[in-house]
């Protein structure tokens, strides 16, 4: 995995590609109903913003994956009182398969 | 009261923009409200960030602690907390297809008293990538006792707001 370093390396790369003055179409900022292109002190906290997204969905996003994709947890309680009733893995099943799908990053 | 609700300012997205400041409050009164509407990112999947603003300018520092519910129609409900961000969501994982959008609430305290931090109560419904509908509840304080004059939105990973997104100001006669 990347560190947030590196990343913050590939963020200050894509948000200079963004800046006017290097050819992009420029980032902007809206205060009340005046609109300006960013400050550098602006795009330096987008390159932060940047980097601790990717590395916050490197680190974090399987988990809220995860988190989306389980069942409500009475579909789960229903689940797993028919695996008791008729021994089945429904819900083992289930929870494996949300694994599988968001693995865990390495 | 007739006259209570008073604007201060609004803003809609026209153009490509990144980041919106509402500023303007100061103690004419004791609490504002700011409401966020049709709010859609330009790139899908991804979390409306908040932050307060101190003479104009956005405070990125680690101050911003939160807590709140996330009430969803497919799946369980969630926690959602943090402490010492650097800025906080009440709505995540937006989608930008057709009719997939924001909107928010927020009620400010003490926004202009120099000596208490700066309180806002958030209560949020929006349609997410999935897309699933979320409402969510909570608060959010930035915890530095200084005079705050704003709320400041942006999205994550630095998108643009989708036209249409609008953001409003208004205060609450005393």
């Amino acid at each position: 995995m990347a560190t947030l370093e590196e990343l913050t390396a590939t963020a200050q790369a894509e948000i200079d590609a963004k800046k006017t003055a290097n050819g992009g179409d420029g980032m902007f900022a809206q205060v009340n109903n005046d609109r300006r292109e960013f400050t550098d002190a602006e795009y330096d906290q987008a390159v932060t913003d940047l980097a601790n997204s990717k590395y916050d969905e490197q680190e974090n996003g399987y988990k809220r994956a995860r988190q989306e994709a389980y069942l409500p947890l009475a579909e789960q309680l229903d689940m797993q009182y028919w695996d008791g009733v008729n021994g089945t893995t429904l819900w083992a099943d289930h929870i494996e398969q949300v694994k599988t799908d968001n693995p865990k990053p390495v | 009261m007739a006259g209570s609700l008073i604007k201060i300012q609004e803003t809609i997205v026209s153009s490509s923009t990144a980041s919106v400041s509402l500023v303007g409050i100061d103690s004419t009164y004791d609490v504002y409200k700011v409401v966020i509407s049709d709010i859609q990112p330009t790139t899908d999947n991804r979390n409306l960030l908040y932050r307060v603003t101190k003479s104009g300018s956005s405070q990125s520092d680690s101050e911003y602690d939160n807590a709140g519910k996330s009430l969803r129609t497919a799946s369980s409900f969630f926690n959602s907390s943090g402490n010492n961000a650097t800025s906080v969501s009440f709505a995540f994982s937006l989608g930008n297809n057709t009719g997939e959008k924001a909107n928010a609430v927020l009620y400010l305290f003490n926004f202009a008293n120099a000596s208490e931090y700066s309180y806002a109560t958030v209560e949020s419904n929006f349609l997410d990538v999935t897309p699933e509908l979320l409402g969510y509840q909570g608060g959010v304080v930035h915890t530095v006792a200084s005079a705050s004059d704003g709320v400041n939105f942006t999205l994550a990973s630095s998108d643009n707001f989708a036209n249409g997104s609008t953001f409003v100001l208004y205060g609450l006669r005393k």
